[in-house]
Formats: C-alpha cells, sequence, structure tokens
C-alpha cells in the first residue's frame, strides 16, 4: 500500500471480480479437461485415438505448425524493413504507427473480406495480371495455402513491428555513430550493431506471431477454405457443426501441447542466438 | 600557434586545420567562422558552457555532419565529403557508446575486425591497449559487470586500439564522481603523453581543462574566445567572458576619465584609479568610455586596519562580509562600494579579522587590474 498502512479488510473486496474472472476461467479449463478425458462414463482417451490415430488429422496438424512457422518468419522479416523506417523517423514515429495499427481498428472479417477481393479468381490481382496479358487463367491465390499465409501475415504483422521497434528503441544513442568511427561501414552496423541488439524484439515478434497463427480461425476459414484444413477451424466445425464437445476439448489440448512445443523451440533457439546478450538489452 | 606552426605541421599524422568553419541549422547558427590550428601530438580542449558550439565542432571533425562553410583538413588532407569510417579519427562519447552484446575484448577488437587484420595480431594488439589502459585481464568481461570508470578505459581502449592520428573525446568524464574524475584525468594526460596522439577534448569544467590541456580553445555562443595554454588563459584573459568562465573574478564598473601616455585613469564607485594602458583588453579606451575592471582574487588582499597601506599598491575601503576557511586557503568577502569583492590568501590559520560589518582595507596593484570594454559586458552577461 503506497500509503504504508496495511490492508483493511474490506479492501479485499475489491479483489472479487478479479476472483469471480479466474473462477469462470479454471472452472473452463477444468471442464475442458473433463471433456477431452471423458467418454463410456469415465476416465478415457477414445477422442485422443480419434484424432491421433487419422493420418489426415496428423497432416492437419503438420500443416498448421508449418504455416505457423512460415507466418512468423515472413511477418517478422517483413516487419523489419518498417520497424527500421519507424525507428528512424523521429518526428513522425507515433503517426507512422497509427497508420501500422489502423487495421486493427477495422473488424477481421471485413479486412479479411478485404483481401478477397484482392485475391480472388475475379480479383484485383488476377484482374490486373489477366489485363497485362501475364497470365491467361487466374491463378489460385486462396482458399489454399498462399491465401492463408497472406491473409494472416497482414493481420499479425503489427505485432512484430510493435516488437522489433520497442528493440530498436532500447538501442542507446550513438553506437551507430561508434560503429562508424571504429571504420564500420553503414551496412557493418547494421549486421554487427543494430540487428543484433532488436533480435530480443524479433524473437518476441516470432513467438507471439506462431501462437496467434496456431489457434486462427476466421482467417483461414475464410482465405483457406474449408477443404485446407487448420487445427482452428477443425475446433470450429466440432464446435459449430458436430457439436462433439468432447473432441473438440482434446484437439484443443493436443493444439495447447504442439503450440508449447513450439514455443519451447522458439525459446531454446533464441536463448542460444541471444547467449551474447546483455540482461539490459533484452525486452 | 604560429603561421610558421601551421606550416610545418600541415602534413604530419595528428594536425587538425580548421579555417573560418561556420555551421548553421536553418537559421540558427551554432558555429560562425572558427578557425583553430591543432599541431600533432597536442592534447587540445574545446572549453564553454553547454551551447557553444564544442560539441559540434567536435563532430564536424569527426564527419557526422559538414560545415556549412569552411574547411577542415586533418594531417593536411582536406576531409571535406571524406565520410566518417575513411577519417584517421577515434572518439570516445559523453554516453561512452559501447555495444552492450560483446564482451570487454569484442568491444576493443571491433574495429580490427572491420579492418580484417589476422587474428593473432588483433589478440595482440588488444591485449596491448587494455593493459596501456589498465584492463589487462578484463577481456572477458561483459559491459554491464564493469564499473563506470572501467567502462571510460575500455571506450578509450576501443577507440586506441586502432592508432587514430586524432582522438576525439566529448566530455566523457562527465557522468564520474570528483575522485574517480581526477584519478581518470591523470590517466587520460598520461596515455596521451605516452603515445603522443593528437587529443581534442570538449568539456564544460574550466578545472578539467586547466589540468590536462597543453592548448585550451574557449569558446562561448559559437565563437573561439581565446586560444592559449592554461597559463595564458587565466593570467591573460582578452575578454569580460573568458575572465569570467575561467576561474574566478572580481568585477567593478568604471568610467574613463582620461586616456593618453600610456596611462589610463578611470572612476569606479569606490573612487579614481590609474592603470597601465596596457591593461586594457580587446578596445582602445578613450575618455568617456565605459568599462568594467577585473581582478582576480588572489590579487586582492584584505587588511584589518583601514589604514593600511603597502609599496606600490592602492587602497580602497571597504567593510568585511565573511571568512571562509576552506582548507588551505581562506576566503574572505569585503564589501566595496557596496559591492562584493572576493579575496583569496593562502595559510588559513592566520588570525581572522573581526566580525561581519569592521571596516577593513582592500589593496591591489594596479597593472594587475583588467579593463574591459562593457558593452563586451552586456554580450558576454
Amino acid at each position: 500500500m503506497y500509503s504504508g498502512e496495511r490492508p483493511r479488510s474490506v479492501h479485499y473486496l475489491l479483489l472479487l471480480p478479479v476472483l469471480a474472472l479466474l473462477g469462470l476461467f479454471l472452472a473452463s479449463v477444468a471442464l475442458l479437461f473433463s471433456n477431452a478425458f471423458s467418454g463410456g462414463g469415465g476416465f478415457s482417451l477414445q477422442y485422443f485415438q480419434q484424432i491421433l490415430d487419422r493420418t489426415d488429422y496428423q497432416i492437419v496438424f503438420l500443416r498448421t505448425f508449418v504455416a505457423s512457422v512460415a507466418i512468423a518468419v515472413i511477418a517478422t522479416v517483413l516487419s523489419y524493413p518498417v520497424a527500421m523506417l519507424l525507428w528512424r523517423a523521429d518526428r513522425w514515429r507515433n503517426l507512422l504507427l497509427i497508420v501500422v495499427l489502423i487495421p486493427w481498428l477495422v473488424s477481421l472479417v471485413i479486412r479479411t473480406y478485404g483481401w478477397i477481393v484482392l485475391l480472388g479468381p475475379k480479383g484485383v490481382i488476377n484482374g490486373m495480371l489477366q489485363w497485362l496479358g501475364l497470365l491467361d487463367q487466374p491463378v489460385r491465390l486462396m482458399f489454399n495455402d498462399t491465401g492463408l499465409v497472406i491473409g494472416l501475415v497482414h493481420v499479425l504483422m503489427p505485432f512484430a513491428v510493435i516488437s522489433i521497434l520497442s528493440s530498436l528503441l532500447t538501442i542507446e544513442d550513438n553506437l551507430e555513430e561508434a560503429s562508424r568511427v571504429l571504420g564500420a561501414r553503414p551496412w557493418q552496423t547494421l549486421t554487427r550493431i543494430v540487428l543484433p541488439l532488436s533480435l530480443p524484439g524479433a524473437f518476441t515478434a516470432l513467438i507471439v506471431i506462431f501462437l496467434a497463427s496456431m489457434g486462427a480461425i476466421v482467417t483461414p476459414i475464410l482465405l483457406g477454405g474449408v477443404s485446407q484444413k487448420f487445427v482452428g477451424t477443425q475446433i470450429y466445425q466440432e464446435v459449430m457443426y458436430a457439436f462433439n464437445m468432447n473432441k473438440a476439448a482434446a484437439w484443443a489440448l493436443c493444439l495447447l501441447v504442439v503450440s508449447l512445443l513450439g514455443l519451447l523451440a522458439l525459446k531454446a533457439i533464441e536463448r542460444r542466438v541471444l547467449r551474447n546478450h546483455e540482461q539490459g538489452a533484452r525486452t | 600557434m604560429s603561421e610558421r606552426d601551421t606550416e610545418t605541421h600541415a602534413g604530419a599524422a595528428g594536425a587538425v586545420d580548421i579555417r573560418g568553419v561556420s555551421k548553421h541549422y536553418g537559421d540558427v547558427g551554432v558555429l560562425r567562422d572558427v578557425s583553430v590550428c591543432v599541431p600533432p601530438g597536442t592534447f587540445l580542449t574545446l572549453l564553454g558552457p553547454s551551447g557553444c558550439g564544442k560539441t559540434t565542432l567536435l563532430r564536424l571533425i569527426a564527419g557526422f555532419t559538414e560545415p556549412s562553410s569552411g574547411a577542415i583538413a586533418i594531417d593536411g588532407r582536406d576531409v571535406a565529403g571524406v565520410p566518417t569510417q575513411n577519417r584517421p579519427i577515434g572518439m570516445v562519447f559523453q554516453n561512452l557508446a559501447l555495444f552492450p552484446h560483446y564482451s570487454v575484448a569484442q568491444n576493443v577488437a571491433y574495429g580490427l575486425k572491420l579492418r580484417r587484420i589476422p587474428a593473432g595480431e588483433t589478440a595482440r594488439r588488444v591485449e596491448r591497449f587494455m593493459d596501456l589502459v589498465g584492463l589487462a585481464g578484463y577481456g572477458e568481461r561483459r559491459i554491464s559487470q564493469l564499473s563506470g570508470g572501467q567502462k571510460q578505459r575500455v571506450a578509450l581502449a576501443r577507440s586506441l586500439v586502432l592508432e587514430p592520428s586524432i582522438l576525439l573525446l566529448d566530455e566523457p568524464l562527465s557522468a564520474l564522481d570528483q575522485q574517480l574524475r581526477r584519478q581518470l584525468q591523470f590517466a587520460l594526460k598520461d596515455i596521451q603523453r605516452k603515445l603522443g596522439t593528437t587529443f581534442v577534448f570538449v568539456t564544460h569544467d574550466q578545472e578539467e581543462a586547466t589540468l590536462m590541456s597543453d592548448v585550451i580553445v574557449v569558446m562561448n555562443a559559437g565563437r573561439i574566445q581565446q586560444v592559449g595554454s592554461p597559463g595564458e588563459i587565466y593570467q591573460n584573459p582578452q575578454n569580460l567572458f573568458v575572465s569570467r568562465f575561467v576561474g574566478e573574478i572580481n568585477e567593478m564598473p568604471c568610467e574613463v576619465v582620461r586616456a593618453g601616455g600610456g596611462e589610463l585613469e578611470v572612476r569606479t564607485p569606490a573612487g579614481g584609479l590609474t592603470l597601465p594602458a596596457a591593461a586594457a583588453r580587446g578596445f582602445a579606451p578613450a575618455a568617456g568610455a565605459a568599462g568594467v575592471l577585473c581582478i582576480r582574487p588572489e590579487q586582492l588582499h584584505v587588511r584589518a586596519d583601514a589604514a593600511a597601506r603597502l609599496p606600490g599598491m592602492v587602497s580602497m575601503p571597504g567593510s568585511l562580509v565573511e571568512e571562509l576557511d576552506l582548507g588551505p586557503v581562506r576566503r574572505t568577502t569585503v564589501a566595496v562600494a557596496g559591492r562584493h569583492l572576493r579575496s583569496l590568501t593562502v595559510g588559513g590559520e592566520a588570525a581572522r579579522m573581526g566580525r561581519a560589518g569592521a571596516p577593513c582595507a582592500v589593496l591591489l596593484r594596479p597593472q594587475d587590474l583588467r579593463l574591459y570594454e562593457s558593452a563586451d559586458a552586456r554580450q558576454a552577461g
């Protein structure tokens, strides 16, 4: 307590809403577990067996994992130039940051439909390419992995921009100048000083985007199509169409485990790459 | 720095020649027609209050910005348009700018690696310069494990290992406590003497400048006020700004009554004085001109006996304000014609003069007085 007083018992009442939320959350997690492990009136692994035994389901997990890694890497790499621009733009930084974040002000569904307008068989990109005579037939840019990756990269990129920018902003003044005085050309300063010192932000971006796209639902449904199954869309189908809560719960727990494995792998890579970093340079 | 010096050193490693350099940012003039010649092997200090342009001048030498007009030559070569990384300079920054993701040895080796010096040679040179700055055995440490003083030494070694002709230092000691600062001042001077590298050091601390420099360049408001050895600057300040900025000074306004015959007669609130014509600095006083008389505290003598006289000195009546014993010296403040004047005397153990308000005599040698133009006072003040 900032006043130095001991909290009075009445103050603890303020914790009630938080405790209620926490209780609700824990109850749902418990429900999730009991749903997943139930069956035949007792404990059972039948739903997990139903999922793990099927090759097509294993492929769904693999696709989700690989696509998520790809999305994380692509979004992080594409975000670097944007973050560097914002970092350099001292006076315009806040304005440009708003521009980066504007997509978040638009509903996810509307944004995704925007991509359909661009990527569809009769969409802007195909129309343009055909008009230029570069294509005879429209190429499939959506309802496949391409559309899904484009859509999720777009949705998740602002996370990467912010995370990399925050890392760049922790770089002490004059480090670049010091590097120049010591004889470094601009690209040497970039590769030896700026990039290494912004890596903590890049890893944060990779992890956040990987996890977010592992659990994505709306974008995979609208841009990936029903045939291109994603773990998120599978769970959505089990809940909304098959009404199989037990199987959905088992799916969710499998997703949790796969995501966790991915997270641990990324953390291990991060530790290896950043073993030279000072504690203070981390974000 | 005579013309002859300039010619002799023009091509030698370690010479910096700054000619008529001005720097404007939009309408704001940061440097105005600055010319300095730094002979090789000099410890030169740019001294001035913050905002006087000293750091800008350093950054121009480093090549971070280009002058709006004028020319800079390093080692006799015009460096206009030469990028920083190709100038034969090193720089120690105010915040040191050490690379936090490298160890101490990696920081020191950074420039050598960029130059593709073989690993064995790099290791030898790193070791030699770590030794020189007193950090032998610290190579594996992380930057965050070092104390402030050790970081200074790493920054120094990182620059010196490349054996630059000129090392630029931008107030590198300002963040340190007094004791460590003093220690590093001596260390810096010592290293400079050993290597014979030209050091251009920026500071706002006149004591630091006096302690370390061969040559001090006093700057104010984008202009050079005076160039000289620490002794010259202190003994013979060329204008009121320099007298005020370097060391303590007593001031008394006056009006010139008569000028001529190698003498000046002035009227002050404390009475009339006659001084040698050479006392006037930076202007030729004519009768009726307003001026400011200045004298250093150690040149003022205070006596408890209001009638006291000393040979060759003039006396002014005053009253005691306070006496402070500052270890080796005593600082006496007296009021003369309503103005507080300070006197410093060595030997604080002498008997005190009495209580505040006691009448006393203030004695001074007329030839110790300096006379500056009062318009100058308005500008500098």
